[in-house]
């Protein structure tokens, strides 16, 4: 695990301080200071491919022009960034009818209820800050957090659209945790382990070892956690909440600027959450398809990466191809079409278990 | 056990809204999600036109009929044009109706793609939009070559028009068509048989038949609900009776008759049917013949009235002139087919939820324009 | 010369009209024969128009005197059945093109418009206010018959002090917001509108502006209103 290899690195050069609290201190805060600017560098990669992917979609082309040379070109690479400087500097405006102390609370809840379900994903092999022996569960229960936010959000700013736009987001974000969490229920059922990184060792030994063709119900519980994740992260079709059509800007109104600029930024900090979870439970995390190739650690890094951005990639894909449901069709979905399936998965995934072995 | 009632709601949708096709205000009274009561108030974007027309000579109304529907402004100049000679009994060569069918249908196409790709946007499928909207810019590049404006022509003149077809407008208008036709097979893939879209609009905002009448919609809107009333057909002007075209008329084909889903289907066959009458009249164009020839030199009706009506994309579009002899109205009164479309949403948005009264309001296809005048 | 050539000439284009060209190519001077058959062709065109002209004029004239016709059938035969059926609403004028009636029984006259079945008038297309002076104004109905398919126009004539007329939008619906739209414009009340007050103009606006007499207020709301231009030509 990353913070003890840190933490014995550090032991060895400082000896004079070695077993000391505060060597302890640094060893946990340098990964998570990394984690940050790797939340924030992804950010930008993930608005840059959101922009141009769309535009590939809609026949568009999307940002061009500022180049690595700053001249008219393919690339417009520095479009996220001069996104990112703008939301900085734009004016803080709090409405004066707002409650102002939730208002301003209701950004930073949601952004640490998405940082710190990042610090229990598995980059590579021993790359995890926190190898919690309850890794995905943690996880599940650390990703509400984003419900009460979204209350506060919609209450605090006083207006009626936003109301709306927060009752609709906790009820869709409650709703959906349920078949989520069942679909995971079956892989932890094969895996026998709620630990990350077990889930993932017991994926070893090349693409055929992957939990997704373990079983012919496993597919039906991807495809269900998937669509679930997209309704948790807010994203079309189950984009009501912060639907642009209908409520001008859903629970996000009032907010502008840097506070605006939260709410985005745990959205796709959400959708990274949980690829990286359906990547570890059901595609085999940073194992290589390849039994015996491409093992390394550093590769591992780059296999989960890889399948959680090809994750990301069809979540973009999907906003923007179909239209949006409606409330109640949603609800609907929810409780009478994915539960009923989630429970026979369950109930099928452990009969072939039994009947089949491991 | 009874139903558990909150409070009433009234919420203000617009008048600035991204979804409300213009400046109009809609207060809606709501119990949680399911709406009670949708009250419309316009205003927002009169421009006083009639009283505008009281002052100004006959030709210079034209450029005003252009601004009312501003998104299908050919077939406001159309109406406008045929009701003039019908009062001064002028009769134009077989070029310039040509010319004419040919430019209002173009118009019908490219009105019908807006309104579709809006549509699609409410309902929240961002990429029809933009998809239509790139065929449209070929039709606004086709009338942009003929007589250089892209969206507020002044084209149609009474006893002419204002500009011949340029150079290479027939080949151009040829290969727009062979591009298009394809089109609408794919979009009808990606949207009209969509399982979420049907689930939105199938069986949404029902107007029954005798409802739809009595409110006077008219257009689409009325043939989605059954009834087969078009203009071109049942009230011919210009050379409409030479073209062969069929009327589609909604027959519930997701949901029951005269639903959003109605509307839109309805829309897409009737581009279809547009395409057919642009290649029958592309193919008769007369190659000789002087757009200027019947222009009269001034224009002084006869003392009467007139009301005309014609066919524009959203419905009947008519026109009331009272002439009192002189070179200018005395009274020009325009029916806008929108204004009694939106009459309607009282009565088919009540009892359906928030985001079905925007799928209601998107599929009536209204401008606001031509409802304030 | 100029009379003998013309006689000439004339003598050849009858000629040629008869298909007799040889007259013409026979002569020897050249600007002679080409004047001919300039002259020939000039009278074949106006032949040709005039043949042209000709039916389509018939045509134009029978088919709007079918029009024409058949209007005036329907209005003269609606003209006899109210004369019957409601005595005294009838204002005779000229009928060609519409029907004048008084405001007093117009609401039994409209529902018997939409429900006698020969009639079957379900649709009110338009209905526009207008300002004809002398002090009278005019609301004009024009009505159509989706059954039917055919239509009329009924003018009823008021007062410009007592402008009222009995409101009949509980027959076609659309009624309520045209004449909600003819309330706002010019002033007349529709009595028996559940709902009537100004639909285009704020609520608060003072005046009916499509009445020829019409001064535009001076600030609304202490914003100063624009006035229209003098003269416009």
């Amino acid at each position: 695990m990353t913070v003890d290899l840190i933490f014995d690195f550090l032991n060895q050069f400082f000896t004079s301080l070695s077993g000391n609290e505060f060597l302890l201190l640094v060893a946990i805060l340098i990964p998570c200071v990394v984690l940050f600017g790797f939340i924030t560098i992804y950010a930008l990669v993930v608005i840059y491919t959101e922009l141009k992917v769309s535009s590939f979609i809609q026949d568009k082309v999307g940002p061009m022009g500022q180049g690595v040379g700053l001249h008219a070109g393919k690339w417009g690479l520095l479009q996220p960034i001069a996104d990112a400087l703008k939301l900085l500097s734009k004016e803080d405006i709090i409405p004066s009818s707002a409650n102002s102390p939730l208002f301003v609370l209701a950004p930073f809840m949601i952004f640490v209820g998405a940082f710190i379900s990042f610090v229990a994903l598995p980059f590579g092999d021993s790359i995890i800050i926190a190898d919690l022996n309850i890794g995905i569960f943690y996880i599940l229960g650390v990703g509400s957090l984003a419900v009460i936010s979204l209350i506060l959000a919609g209450w605090s700013s006083n207006n009626k659209w936003s109301l709306y736009g927060g009752m609709r987001s906790a009820a869709q974000i409650v709703s959906y945790e349920i078949p989520a969490g069942i679909s995971l229920i079956t892989v932890i059922m094969l895996a026998g382990t709620l630990n990350m990184q077990d889930i993932i060792i017991y994926q070893q030994g090349g693409i055929f070892n992957w939990i997704l063709f373990d079983n012919p119900f496993i597919p039906v519980a991807f495809v269900i956690y998937f669509i679930s994740a997209l309704a948790e992260t807010n994203r079309t079709p189950f984009d009501l909440p912060e639907s642009e059509s209908e409520l001008v800007a859903g629970f996000v109104t009032e907010y502008s600027g840097m506070r605006y600029a939260f709410f985005f930024l745990s959205e796709y900090a959400n959708m990274f959450v949980v690829s990286a979870v359906a990547a570890t439970g059901f595609l085999g995390g940073w194992q290589s398809p390849f039994p015996n190739a491409l093992n390394s650690p550093g590769w591992g890094v780059f296999w989960m990466m890889g399948k959680t951005f090809f994750l990301i990639f069809i979540m973009i894909w999907i906003r923007w191809t179909v239209p949006r449901l409606r409330v109640d069709q949603l609800m609907n979905v929810c409780w009478k079409v994915f539960l009923p399936i989630g429970l026979v998965n369950i109930f099928g995934v452990a009969i072939w278990t039994v009947l089949f072995g491991g | 056990m009874g139903v558990v009632h909150g409070e009433e709601m009234v919420l203000n949708i617009g008048p600035q809204h991204p979804a409300t096709h213009g400046v109009l205000r809609l207060q809606v009274r709501t119990d949680g999600e399911v709406v009670s009561e949708v009250t419309p108030y316009l205003g927002y974007l009169h421009r006083c036109f009639e009283k505008h027309c009281e002052n100004v000579t006959y030709e210079q109304v034209i450029p005003f009929t252009d601004r009312c529907d501003y998104l299908a402004s050919m077939t406001n100049n159309f109406g406008y044009v045929v009701a003039m000679e019908d009062l001064m009994d002028i009769k134009v060569n077989e070029r310039v109706e040509h010319i004419r069918v040919i430019m209002a249908e173009l118009q019908r196409i490219a009105s019908h793609l807006l309104g579709l790709g809006a549509f699609g946007l409410d309902i929240g499928a961002f990429t029809p939009f933009l998809h239509m909207l790139r065929d449209r810019e070929r039709i606004l590049d086709l009338f942009e070559m003929t007589c250089g404006a892209r969206l507020l022509y002044n084209y149609m003149w009474v006893g002419g028009l204002s500009h011949d077809l340029p150079v290479g407008f027939v080949e151009s208008t040829y290969r727009f068509l062979d591009y298009f036709e394809p089109k609408i097979d794919e979009f009808v893939n990606l949207l009209v048989h969509n399982k979420i879209f049907v689930e939105r609009t199938a069986d949404v905002g029902r107007l029954p038949q005798d409802v739809a009448i009595s409110y006077g919609v008219s257009g689409p809107n009325l043939r989605a609900s059954g009834q087969k009333w078009d203009l071109r057909k049942d009230d011919p002007y210009s050379i409409y009776d030479r073209f062969e075209f069929d009327i589609p008329v909604g027959e519930g084909g997701k949901g029951s008759v005269g639903d959003c889903w109605d509307r839109f289907y309805v829309r897409v066959l009737e581009m279809k049917e547009s395409i057919k009458i642009l290649r029958q009249a592309l193919s008769s164009l007369p190659k000789e013949g002087d757009v200027y020839q019947s222009l009269p030199k001034k224009i002084r009706p006869p003392i009467g009235s007139i009301y005309k009506r014609t066919e524009s994309p959203r419905g009947d579009l008519g026109y009331y002139i009272e002439s009192d002899g002189t070179n200018i109205p005395y009274r020009l009164k325009m029916r806008s087919p929108a204004f009694t479309a939106l009459s309607v949403i009282d009565e088919i948005a009540a009892g359906w939820l928030l985001s079905d009264v925007l799928a209601i309001l998107g599929s009536l296809d209204i401008v606001l324009g031509e409802i304030d005048r | 010369m100029s009379t003998d050539q013309d006689k000439l000439i004339a003598e050849l284009v009858e000629k040629g009209l008869t298909g007799d060209m040889e007259s013409i190519n026979s002569i020897e001077d050249r600007v002679l024969r080409s004047k001919a058959k300039a002259a020939l062709a000039k009278a074949k065109r106006a032949a040709k128009s005039q043949e042209t002209a000709d039916p389509q004029k018939k045509k134009s004239e029978e088919k709007s005197s079918d029009d024409f016709s058949s209007s005036v059938n329907l209005n003269e035969r609606i003209e006899n059945m109210i004369n019957e059926k409601f005595p005294g609403s009838l204002v005779n004028k000229n009928t060609e093109t519409h029907i004048q009636l008084k405001p007093d029984q117009w609401f039994d006259i409209a529902t018997w418009l939409k429900s006698e079945s020969s009639l079957s008038f379900d649709s009110l297309q338009c209905q526009t206010g207008i300002d004809v002076g002398d002090n009278i104004l005019e609301a004009r109905y024009n009505f159509h018959s989706m059954k039917h398919k055919h239509y009329t126009e009924i003018r009823i004539a008021v007062p410009r002090q007592e402008a009222t007329i009995p409101s009949v939008e509980q027959i076609w619906r659309i009624a309520d917001w045209f004449e909600r739209e003819t309330y706002d414009m010019l002033g007349i009340e529709f009595s028996g509108h559940r709902d009537l007050r100004r639909i285009l103009l704020p609520d608060d606006w003072e005046g009916w502006p499509l009445r020829k007499d019409y001064q535009v207020q001076e600030t609304y709301h202490g914003i100063v209103v624009p006035k229209m231009k003098e003269g416009w030509e």
